[in-house]
């Protein structure tokens, strides 16, 4: 498969560019072509330009050359894996502009001719979750996780009928000990490994 | 009442535009005190840097950036947030001002060795959301709101804890009619000349 694995943290030497280093590895050993996008380390913008949203509703939405590149990988993917830590119970800013930037009509869904939204990413058969929360899991339950729900709802509703999803989530970061942190990157090389 | 109104859309000709100035239309009809941060405007970096992640716990004294933010934060009775929901929720651009602006020791204290933050923003007595939504009531109830849920409750629990929250949404902005923004638009008027 084509796997495009979109990474959101700022610091290089995190835990979450552990987790994409071994979701990478992983992959690859199974026999996947990867494409990892770390956007911090590509300098990637995050707010919509005032160009963008004039051109988001015409035939032309893209304006960018980098997330012109973007898009193409994610017209090619067949599964897409976020990485990312889960920031005000949500995704940071920079992979939100992301999909914000990237996801436009044509790329992550489509206008029909009455200008209801149609799924765009049928050719994506997997769809992967992986964040780090600071907040134990009964809170981040009760307060709701967003982030999982704008990849595993509104991203979701755009793919195939049939795509699988997959969520691999690690609380309480704080006070996670460096043998939950292993047994949770193991947890992900498990899971990637059987993609 | 002093109203901290945060605007984030790129284009100024924009219906989340028109909302803005009735939002302000209205409270300074009803003659309270407003601040208006428009972060397209003031161009805001909304990536959180890597220097501010490692720092994350520290004073934020020790954050010029972000200074004028958090002292708008702490003047502020009344949060105003207007965007276009987008992805189920705030544009990129607030999501960053909240990831930068809402830290430790301006929005919660995270004692030592804990997982519980304690709230700095009791003052705060309500938040109101107004946005706009291109898909339907129907198809975002699906998706969740996360937007709303984002707004009223990991920002609300750092707010006082009776802090009220008010919610004004257009559906269907994609493709509704004149008449229904026009009276979306009234709506958002009203409410604020009679905001208490």
């Amino acid at each position: 498969m084509q796997v495009l694995v979109v990474l959101a943290h700022p610091t290089a030497g995190s835990l979450n560019h552990a987790i994409a280093d071994r979701a990478c590895t992983a992959l690859r050993t199974a026999g996947h072509d990867v494409h990892l996008l770390d956007l911090y380390a590509l300098g990637f913008r995050a707010a919509m330009t005032a160009d963008e949203r004039a051109a988001y509703h015409t035939d032309e939405p893209i304006v960018d050359p980098l997330v012109r590149e973007h898009a193409q990988l994610v017209r090619t993917a067949e599964a897409l894996v976020f990485v990312y830590p889960t920031w005000w119970s949500s995704m940071p800013a920079i992979l939100k502009g992301w999909l914000e930037r990237v996801f436009v009509p044509g790329v992550g869904f489509q206008f029909n001719e009455a200008g209801k939204v149609r799924p765009a990413l049928t050719h994506v058969r997997r769809l992967v979750g992986i964040s780090t929360y600071g907040s134990p899991w009964p809170y981040v339950k009760v307060i709701n996780d967003n982030g999982r729900r704008t990849i595993m709802r509104t991203i979701r509703i755009n793919t195939g009928t049939f795509t699988r999803t997959h969520w691999l989530g690690l609380y309480a970061i704080d006070t996670a000990t460096a043998d939950d942190r292993e047994r949770f990157l193991e947890r992900v090389e498990r899971r990637m490994r059987s993609l | 009442m002093k109203a901290l109104v945060v605007y984030a859309h790129p284009n100024p000709s924009s219906l989340c535009a028109a909302a803005r100035d009735r939002v302000t239309a209205g409270l300074a009809a009803a003659g309270h005190e407003i601040r208006l941060l428009d972060l397209y405007a003031e161009e805001f970096v909304p990536e959180l840097s890597s220097w501010e992640r490692e720092h994350h716990l520290d004073d934020p004294a020790t954050k010029p950036e972000i200074a004028r933010h958090a002292a708008d934060l702490r003047w502020c009775d009344t949060l105003v947030l207007v965007y276009p929901t987008w992805y189920s929720a705030q544009p990129a651009i607030m999501k960053g001002w909240i990831d930068r602006v809402w830290v430790n020791g301006v929005a919660y204290e995270l004692p030592a060795d804990s997982n519980r933050i304690r709230p700095l923003l009791q003052h705060i007595r309500r938040i109101v959301v107004v946005t706009t939504h291109g898909s339907s009531k129907w198809v975002n109830a699906v998706q969740g709101e996360g937007g709303k849920r984002v707004a009223f409750r990991s920002l609300r629990v750092l707010c006082s804890p009776r802090c009220r929250t008010t919610w004004l949404a257009l559906y269907g902005a994609d493709t509704c009619s004149q008449e229904r923004r026009s009276a979306f638009l009234e709506r958002v008027e009203k409410k604020f000349r009679t905001l208490r």
